[in-house]
């Protein structure tokens, strides 16, 4: 049992670095192809296109944060605590980088098509990247309560 | 998860909100060809037979009602994909409407028996209900009575402003679930179908005026000398 409760400490440790990037490359992807697509069309404006649809990358920095954070000798008294906290933030940037990702495209086909409502289009993205930082902060706030590994 | 078609929806130009108002299609039609190679080989199939079906310009004036409900029903055996199949279904019931007010308009009997001439759910009920002035449809399809009035008037602008105003809403309704797959592709094409049509159709409006207006001119130029 105490071996189970060890390896799932190490999952939840490497887990919220994994999910997050998983939820940034499917997230970046997503948004860099409706950049690609929109560049086809227009004659300006590449950047801010470029701009958007990178900001799902930020989810993976978040895990990356959370991993260290978490990072100390894994035993079976605090085994399952990291396990709990870094999959389930993982998960929460996982499903919060693809949304996201999702709302970036659709954020920039909406300003291929009318370029004056750019800023208020990346609003919704804007609110999907303040959840994921609440679920980061409070990991961290969280994290500091997990007993060493003696 | 992943979207298909991200790239090419972004890389389609918007259509726009008012059909009416627009004179060209956002994008011409060797650029949409191009970008539609995107779609997958099958995507690629599926599309061509909506088209072949649905779109005017590929349908042979000598093509029979027959053959267009074979090739119909041809389509539909091909399609899986039961969004499209509905759009279809939807555009081909509303043809069959069409067909019967003019047929009858033109004081045509109503199709025998065993004739093939139209396609969907209407096709026994118009049948049935032949003698009532829109088929005991009214409820239902509430244009009918406005189509009928435009056939009886031959005013063919009108009827044909009224039809493409209700396929371009009727897209416009549909298209509004899906975003970046393959279904949004189709809308969009169908729906450059329809301003496709609607600028060709100003077109021959134009060329139409402008021959008259020059046989006008010469005319009066030929009275001049007489």
């Amino acid at each position: 049992m105490n071996e189970l409760i060890i390896v799932l400490g190490w999952l939840g440790l490497y887990g919220s670095m994994a999910l997050g990037a998983i939820g940034s490359i499917v997230g970046c992807a997503l948004a860099g192809q409706a950049a690609i697509g929109a560049m086809l069309e227009t004659e300006s404006g590449y950047g801010r296109y470029i701009g958007v649809s990178v900001m799902p990358s930020s989810q993976v920095i978040y895990g990356i944060v959370i991993m260290f954070t978490l990072q100390r000798d894994i035993t079976a008294i605090n085994g399952a605590a990291i396990f709990a906290i870094g999959f389930l933030a993982g998960l929460v940037l996982l499903y919060s980088a693809i949304l996201q990702g999702k709302t970036c495209a659709s954020a920039i086909n909406a300003a291929k098509a009318k370029p004056e409502i750019f800023g208020l289009t990346i609003a919704p993205a804007a609110i999907v990247e303040g959840f994921a930082v609440f679920a980061f902060v409070f990991a961290l706030v969280i994290a500091g309560g997990i007993p060493s590994g003696i | 998860m992943i979207d298909p078609y991200v790239t090419l929806i972004s890389s389609f130009p918007p259509h726009t909100p008012q059909l009416f108002a627009t004179r060209q299609t956002p994008i011409s039609r060797i650029k949409l060809d191009e970008r539609l190679q995107m779609l997958t080989p099958e995507h690629a199939q599926d599309l061509a037979l909506i088209e072949n079906l649905v779109h005017w310009d590929r349908i042979a004036i000598s093509t029979t009602d027959e053959e267009m409900v074979r090739r119909a029903e041809e389509t539909m055996r091909s399609l899986k994909n039961q969004f499209i199949k509905d759009i279809i279904i939807w555009r081909l019931e509303q043809r069959t409407a069409v067909a019967a007010l003019r047929r009858k308009n033109l004081a045509l009997d109503v199709p025998k028996a065993g004739v093939r001439w139209g396609y969907g759910q209407w096709v026994g009920h118009i049948v049935r209900h032949w003698q009532e002035p829109t088929f005991a449809l009214e409820k239902i399809l509430p244009w009918l009575y406005e189509a009928k009035q435009f056939l009886e008037e031959k005013n063919h602008l009108g009827l044909e402003r009224l039809l493409l105003s209700l396929v371009w809403e009727y897209y416009g309704r549909v298209a509004a679930d899906h975003y970046f797959d393959f279904e949004a592709v189709v809308v969009y094409v169908l729906r450059w179908d329809v301003i496709d049509r609607w600028s060709r159709y100003n077109s021959k409006l134009a060329t139409h005026r402008l021959e008259r207006m020059l046989e006008s001119g010469l005319e009066d130029f030929n009275a001049v000398f007489a």
